[in-house]
């Protein structure tokens, strides 16, 4: 047998390692005492013989060679022996008796030796050795056995196993498995494991166990990732929180941000519509931008703005969020909308381990709105057209024929479907000691509720961690992932085919008696077939990606270690489409093909040193940076117009009559330094300071410095607080930081000329060129000030814990989207609008109140309850803009602007048009003076001009919400466990471009769909507060249309069962789960659109406006969880 | 040890060279405007992209162009639907957040900074591709496009920020007198005229000596009317418009509606061109049909604009007149196939569509605009490969007759020769005599409202030149669809002007906005 490292024999494929093997020594010193009157005396100590000879060495030297050298462990205390003790060994071929007796003869050392163990003692201490270290009497046995695992299903071995209340006792073996004598009369055995929950088991008249320990939640005590290193939970002094992988397999989500919904405060996560592999919109406290990016930086495994998307949940360790400045500061002009920091799952040093998940869902439109069907909507324009004064539009034979079964078309089922969605994933992890690995796959297939719509990806991981030797590691990641779409990504437009299916006339047939599409209507506000629309209008998308990081640790010092990381990214996408026969562009002639495609690189070199420093009760932890980023894309296009035919779909390029081609690039670069200190004294009073300078190519003026300080108290650990039972923890935190937001693109402030197709000139065509946009010329960062007071609280032995944090952030020079004057001449996209350029031009606050409560209020052998409830508050207001009191966004397809920026108001504001009713009969001359009817809308009129102009809109309701909050609760009952999650948002409005649609307004503004108009229009004869359609006057940005947005979902429902270990073992699974669960199923709300959660737009401006969105289905889950 | 350093060493250099991060951008796919001016090429590819800014956004322009002259009595919109746009200005109630007239004030200004660009820079082209008459005639199509751009600012919103050379963000104009504008207008124009050299090709589709003295034939005649009245500016116009005439390069196009399914044709001085595949203008075909009419090849009509039934109805009785409206709605049966003929005023919004628009280049199935029958929609898409005639002979000829007869206050036989020649294509009897010059005038002024019905605002110029509006607003059909706004009925003086657009009055907040906006 070979002579192998204590820690290995006994840890070897436990969850601790070498690193805490002091701290075992002592912890375990106990109990293998007690072991020790377990073993059978043996003649191991007397049959090894060992030489050993050593000068001037230190005990511990001594130790460590026998260790080295026979299959003796040495136990002791630490506070009872001085390793460093000098003494001298000179034993040819002894015993280690011989060895010892000459090692400790200068000390008051003594020593037992009960096999292979050997303890030393201070023999100035009787009482030391109150166990019974003499061989057990001889009484009635009986033997016992068993297995014990960890809750991966992995063996332990080094478990203790002891009879309750004696001194019997054993360890487990390299398999896991323990043998025992026990006394009759035992009645509990007790398994404990460093890191582990201790357990007890009735031993009853079994004689064989399989024996599951669980991990010890140590909360408070864990080590938390804070981006270039990792710091022990209690030392952190900035406000963040973390998502752990449990948190993140309990749910059937598709990507990682789904996994921040309602699990952490502060973070509000919507998911704006319900298209299958939509993007969800994260904001980490608040919109801290108005026309920048909102979405917080994503850090995967160190590389900064890595893709989040081709990471499987499965494959993820933690999710941390950085959301005060002293967290986010460290990434300087990246930081200001908060950071997640991702890290991914590594191999596990023993047996390989397989685990697979899969689930399968189904999905359906939570709900269908309203719509009348083809005789009431033909009726109702006819009653209508009788109020305007104009001729009938529908014949009685017409009304007579819709009247008939099978004359109406449900649209809204004609464009939805019940969508499957299939996700796979598989991993196979393990290693040694030196190399760990483990490689990951996963697939998803996911329809969408609206026809012709899905989205599937594939996606491989492997990470590998080698210890090359004491001093250098390496980790390697190289991970991709193939995901490719069709349609998904019109979800926010109501002339979408699903957008439109809401107004389309009910009256039309899907298709003609010759099986061809209808094409379009006269009537209703929607104009093509949307069936049509969805299936012969194609937008594809093919995407690869793949990403590797690379990172070396190296070791100088015992203090000092030098970290490099190496990230690169590279993407590349072709996203072909036709738009074929009976579609809308077909309509107008620019019916076609086209296809663009794009590669993207990304290159990340981060080098750090830390430098680690305790002396006395002062520890100190520095960290220099060195970092540099490039980024480049590259796009080309083309389009084919009028094809001959439409058989071979997008495959064939040069069928059509006239083709274009376009291109585009951009490519920019940032270099940083940044240096940082924590500093705790006592464990009590931590600090941390830290700076950041970045540079960048955008900017005029490159280089930016955003420095942080953090100050921390450990209350609990005063003496004050020691004897304090309920109080487990306690932690004030107060930092102050700044961060920045790089919502300046590539080559902002250079003026440039674009090109701009063809002018078709007789003598044939001619390209041409015009001036770009207009352009700043200077621009600096928007930077954001942050102040933050959190407080941690842990009760009752951390079975109860609290957070609370309280921060200001103002955002300076912030960046707008100004409107250049038209008179500058920039290029428009769309000449109904101001073209517009970057300015720096005002400030913005954000203050909030975010709390978290959670823990485990029952924490039963059989019956546990796992709970967490968070809240937040968070209110934003424009202080300043450059002197402007207001700017008016820009809307929609009808170019109108729903929202205002308003100096000492929210953003998100609905600017228009307040509702007060109908004129009545008897108000025509007074309506006439507003160049009103009876029965068309009356509004406030501001200016009191009697007409209603622009000068009559005001503020008619805010999209942010007065609170958001999430409520998990997770049970579990013997082998079940329910998983309950809620999650929601108060005081929001919606302002709803549907609802205008439904009523009469937008699109083509013909013809209401909404039965409230059968039901409620004025008409002379009964004259109600609901205006007729398509009266002149009437106005679509009217408060009529905004609506509490207020909603309580229960976003997940899931139920598991874990089947037992009795019936696994005989199939050689160490696990396997299986769950149904629902999500979305419940929404509690006055909304009556599709879905309150679903937005129109990304930014603050564009927040709680809605637009013919696809809702979040309805889905149910079936899943599986198995590992080998 | 050793090693420990090695690896130090490599680390610190390492660094060291990784240090060179370079911060410049470097715009490889930007064309940098400072050096961008260097052959004929860069300049043609300029001047084309001013003339194709003009077919940005499928001439929707040829709407937003005249949003503010749905107040004269040849324009009427949908009633409802979603035509609030021209709908609010046929009310004589536009407002300044209407983003046609947004629109309207972008082209322009776009077309502006374009010209000024080039004429900034077009001395210092060198290369071997460029002569001086290349150079002049790149130079004095800018002109006249800025020009045009500028006569069409000062018509529609009285006063605009008279910008002349390549300006920045940092550029805060004030607002120009109409008067400055106007002398501006027509210096830009006689320089042109001074720069075109002489071996400019006539073509409708580019500017060139005759287009342009169109153009400042039609800014005299304008200068000469409201609001600066400047009579002397007449004879300037006769002058002008009779050296087009002389020039014996145009003559009418012998059937009327020809005019408006054919490219190129003998009376196009200058047009904005399209293509259909590429660049459609979307104001042709269905665009003009009846919302209630549905071709058999799917959409229903746009019903984008309408005449006043008030202006249809006292039209003469004439050849030209049926070919201009559509008073007779084609609705398709419930097989899908056939129509029944219909009335205007028994079905929809009782309005009349113009027909002339309803079709493209008027070749059968060739899928352009529109194609009718007497009894059968066959196609209808607003899109076309149909230019926009800016100047059509007839008005050249009309320009000349009012302008002779009020520069000498009499009308003279060329004047009558002139009306005559367009009264005689319409199908109407010539014009003999004329009690004074005055009176001739409004014989041309009706003439011109029906040649030009529905075409580029000219019937609104003579509305706001002559201040008809009290004058049309008296003779409105009581029975029209769309009301006037109350406080425009009793005094409609500010409407003759456009209101400055809102967000350009947001930025500047120095401007005055015209009265009653």
């Amino acid at each position: 047998m070979k002579k192998i490292n204590a820690c290995e024999t006994y840890f070897h494929q436990g969850k601790v390692f070498t690193k805490v093997f002091r701290v075992m020594k002592v912890t375990l010193f106990f109990f293998l005492i007690a072991i020790g009157s377990a073993f059978a005396k043996s003649s191991y100590s007397q049959n090894t013989r060992l030489s050993l000879h050593l000068q001037n060495a230190t005990i511990q030297q001594v130790f460590d060679e026998i260790q080295k050298n026979s299959e003796f462990i040495i136990f002791y205390k630490d506070n009872q022996v001085d390793v460093n003790h000098l003494s001298n060994v000179n034993v040819v071929e002894g015993t280690v008796d011989q060895i010892l007796d000459q090692a400790l003869k200068s000390t008051s050392l003594g020593y037992k030796i009960i096999d292979r163990q050997i303890v030393i003692l201070a023999t100035d201490r009787k009482d030391t050795p109150s166990v019974n270290l003499n061989e057990t009497e001889v009484q009635q046995k009986k033997d016992v056995s068993g297995t014990i695992k960890d809750n991966n299903g992995f063996t332990l071995p080094g478990v203790s196993v002891v009879v309750k209340g004696t001194t019997i006792g054993t360890i487990t073996d390299n398999n896991g498995i323990f043998r025992i004598s026990v006394p009759t009369d035992a009645k509990t055995l007790v398994f404990s494991f460093v890191g582990m929950k201790s357990q007890e088991i009735l031993i009853g008249t079994k004689t064989n166990f399989t024996i599951s320990l669980e991990e010890e939640v140590t909360g408070i005590e864990d080590v938390v990732v804070v981006g270039y290193g990792e710091q022990r939970k209690k030392d952190v002094t900035g406000a963040t929180s973390t998502v752990k992988s449990d948190a993140i397999t309990s749910r059937p989500i598709t990507k990682i941000d789904q996994a921040l919904q309602g699990t952490v405060p502060g973070v509000s996560v919507v998911s704006a519509n319900g298209q299958p592999g939509q993007n969800t919109l994260v904001r980490i406290r608040g919109n801290n931008s108005i026309t920048g990016g909102l979405d917080p930086l994503y850090v995967v495994d160190g590389f900064i703005g890595a893709s989040i998307s081709g990471i499987a949940p499965e494959e993820i360790e933690s999710i941390q969020i950085l959301k005060d400045a002293s967290a986010t500061a460290i990434y300087g002009s990246r930081g200001s909308n908060g950071v997640v920091l991702v890290t991914t799952k590594g191999g596990k040093e023993g047996k390989t381990a397989v685990n697979i998940n899969t689930w399968m869902s189904q999905a359906r439109m939570p709900r269908y709105v309203d719509v009348m069907n083809a005789y009431d909507f033909a009726d109702t324009r006819n009653r209508e057209d009788a109020i305007k004064g104009l001729p009938s539009t529908f014949s009685q034979d017409q009304l007579n024929a819709f009247k008939q079964p099978g004359a109406s078309t449900d649209w809204q089922k004609e464009i939805s479907q019940v969508a499957m969605t299939k996700n796979y994933q598989a991993d196979v992890s393990g290693g040694t000691n030196s190399v760990k690995y483990l490689i990951s796959g996963s697939y998803l297939d996911q329809q969408g509720v609206v026809i012709n719509s899905w989205y599937k990806k594939a996606s491989l991981r492997a990470n590998l961690d080698i210890k090359a030797s004491e001093k250098i590691d390496f980790k390697l990641s190289i991970s991709g992932y193939e995901s490719s779409s069709r349609n998904n990504f019109e979800g926010t437009n109501f002339n979408s085919p699903f957008g439109s299916a809401q107004t389309f006339n009910p009256g039309m047939a899907v298709k003609d008696a010759d099986g061809r599409y209808i094409m379009a209507s006269p009537y209703g506000n929607a104009s093509y077939n949307p069936v049509a629309e969805a299936n012969n209008n194609i937008h594809d998308y093919n995407g690869l990606n793949v990403q590797i990081i690379g990172l070396v640790n190296y070791h100088i010092f015992r203090n000092l270690t030098f970290t490099s990381t190496v990230g690169y990214q590279r993407s590349t996408s072709m996203n072909p489409g036709v738009s074929g026969p009976y579609t809308g562009a077909y309509a107008l002639g620019q019916d076609g093909i086209s296809i663009y495609n794009d590669k993207f690189w990304s290159f990340q070199n981060s080098n750090y040193f830390t430098y680690k420093l305790n002396f006395g009760e002062h520890a100190f932890t520095a960290t220099a940076l060195y970092e540099q980023q490039q980024q480049e894309y590259l796009s080309y296009s083309a389009s084919d117009k009028q094809l001959s035919g439409y058989g071979n779909g997008y495959y064939i390029m040069g069928m059509g009559k006239s083709s274009t081609t376009g291109s585009g690039y951009w490519a920019d670069a940032i270099q940083s330094f940044m240096g940082r200190v924590n500093y705790s004294f006592k464990d009590k009073y931590l600090a941390t300071i830290s700076l950041r300078d970045d540079g960048s190519s955008h900017l005029t003026d490159k280089y930016s410095l955003f420095p942080s300080l953090a100050l921390g108290w450990n209350i609990a650990n005063e003496k004050f607080m020691q004897d304090n039972k309920t109080i487990s923890a306690l932690k004030l935190r107060a930092s102050y930081g700044k961060t920045g937001n790089q919502a300046i693109g590539a080559y902002a402030t250079i003026p440039a000329l674009q090109a701009n197709g063809y002018y078709y000139f007789t003598a044939g065509q001619q390209s041409t060129v015009l001036l770009g946009g207009v352009v700043s010329s200077s621009l600096k960062w928007e930077t954001t000030d942050q102040t933050n007071i959190g407080l941690d609280a842990a009760f009752y032995n951390n079975r109860l814990r609290f957070t609370a944090d309280v921060y200001a952030k103002r955002i300076n020079n912030l960046l707008y989207d100004y409107p250049a004057s038209d008179y500058l001449g920039a290029m428009h996209g769309n000449l109904q609008t101001s073209s517009t350029y970057k300015k720096n031009l005002g400030t913005l606050d954000n203050r909030g109140l975010e709390l978290s409560l959670g823990g485990a209020p029952v924490d039963g052998k059989i019956f546990k309850w796992n709970t967490n409830f968070n809240i937040s508050f968070n209110r934003n207001k424009v202080i300043d803009m450059g002197g402007l009191d207001n700017i008016l966004s820009s809307g929609n397809q009808n170019q109108e602007s729903a929202t205002i920026l308003k100096v000492g108001m929210a953003t998100g504001q609905f600017y228009g048009y307040q509702f007060l009713g109908t004129w009545k009969t008897e108000e025509a001359a007074e309506a006439a003076k507003f160049n009103a009817k009876p029965g068309s809308s009356k509004y406030v009129d501001v200016d009191g001009d009697k007409q209603y102009t622009d000068k009559d809109r005001m503020i008619i309701g805010h999209a942010q919400p007065k609170f958001s909050f999430g409520f998990t609760n997770d049970f579990s009952y013997s082998n079940f466990s329910l998983n309950i999650m809620f999650q929601g948002s108060q005081g929001n409005q919606i302002y709803s471009y549907s609802a205008a649609e439904l009523n009469g307004g937008l699109g083509i503004a013909k013809d209401a769909a909404s039965p409230d108009v059968k039901n409620n229009m004025w008409t002379p004869t009964k004259q109600t507060e609901f205006p007729v359609p398509g009266m002149p006057n009437d106005k679509t940005l009217s408060s009529r249309y905004v609506f509490d947005g207020s909603y309580i979902k229960l976003k997940n429902l899931s139920l598991s069962y874990r089947l037992p270990e009795s019936i696994l073992k005989s199939l050689k699974i160490s696990k396997l789960e299986v769950y149904v669960s629902g999500q979305n199923i419940l929404c509690i709300t006055n909304y009556k659109g599709y879905d309150p959660e679903t937005t129109y737009g990304a930014s603050a401006l564009l927040q709680g406006l809605e637009s013919g969105s696809i809702p979040n289905p309805k889905t149910y889950t079936i899943g599986l969880r198995a590992s080998f | 040890m050793k090693t420990k350093y090695l690896i130090s060493l490599t680390f610190l250099i390492s660094i060291f060279f990784s240090g060179c991060q370079q911060l410049n951008e470097d715009p490889k796919a930007l064309l940098n405007p400072d050096q961008y001016y260097q052959s004929q090429k860069n300049l043609d590819a300029t001047i084309a992209g001013i003339y194709g800014a003009f077919n940005l956004d499928h001439g929707v322009g040829g709407v937003s162009f005249m949003v503010n002259a749905f107040g004269a009595d040849d324009l009427s919109a949908h009633p409802a639907s979603n035509k609030a746009e021209m709908r609010d200005f046929d009310r004589l109630a536009g407002t300044s957040d209407n983003p046609r007239i947004h629109a309207n004030w972008v082209l322009y200004y776009m077309a502006i900074a374009n010209a000024n660009a080039v004429l900034a820079n077009y001395e210092k082209v060198t290369s071997a591709d460029a002569t001086e008459a290349t150079k002049n005639n790149s130079a004095a199509q800018a002109l006249f496009l800025r020009a045009w751009c500028y006569f069409r600012l000062v018509k529609e919103f009285g006063t605009a920020p008279l910008i002349l050379e390549p300006a920045t963000v940092e550029l805060m104009p004030a607002l120009a007198p109409a008067k400055d504008i106007y002398d501006q207008v027509v210096n830009d124009l006689l320089k042109a005229l001074s720069l075109f050299p002489s071996t400019t090709v006539i073509g409708a589709d580019r500017a060139n000596p005759l287009s342009t003295k169109t153009l400042l034939a039609d800014v005299y005649l304008n200068m000469a009317g409201w609001p600066l009245n400047l009579a002397d500016k007449y004879a300037l116009a006769a002058t002008s418009a009779n050296e087009v005439i002389q020039s014996g390069k145009y003559s009418l196009v012998d059937d009327y509606a020809t005019v408006f399914t054919s490219n190129n044709n003998s009376e196009a001085i200058f047009t904005f061109k399209f293509d259909n595949i590429n660049k459609p203008t979307r104001n042709r075909g269905s665009f003009s049909m009846n919302e209630a009419e549905q071709p058999l090849n799917g959409p229903s009509g746009w019903h984008d604009f309408t005449t006043e039934s008030g202006f249809y109805k006292n039209a003469p009785k004439c050849k030209r007149t049926w070919q201009t409206f559509s008073d007779t709605l084609k609705i398709m049966n419930s097989d899908g196939k056939t129509y029944t003929l219909k009335p205007w005023n028994t079905v929809g919004t009782m309005q009349i569509l113009y027909k002339k628009f309803r079709y493209g280049l008027g070749v059968p199935g060739k899928g352009d605009g529109g194609e009718e029958t007497a009894t059968s929609l066959i196609f209808g898409s607003p899109s076309s490969g149909k230019d926009n005639d800016v100047f059509r002979y007839p008005m050249v000829l009309l320009d000349f007759a009012e302008a002779s007869a009020m520069a000498n206050n009499t009308v003279s036989q060329a004047c009558y020769d002139a009306i005559n020649l367009v009264r005689h294509r319409a199908g109407l009897p010539d014009l003999m005599t004329a009690p004074s010059a005055t009176a001739f005038r409004d014989s041309v002024v009706h003439e011109r409202a029906y040649e030009f019905a529905g075409e580029y605002g000219i019937r609104w110029m003579d509305v706001q030149r002559l201040q008809l509006l009290p004058k049309i607003i008296a003779e409105r059909s009581p029975t029209e669809v769309v009301d006037l706004s109350g406080s425009s009925k009793t005094n409609p003086a500010p409407k003759y002007l456009a209101p400055i657009p809102l967000s350009e009055m947001t930025l500047n907040p120095t401007w005055t906005q015209n009265p009653s906006y």
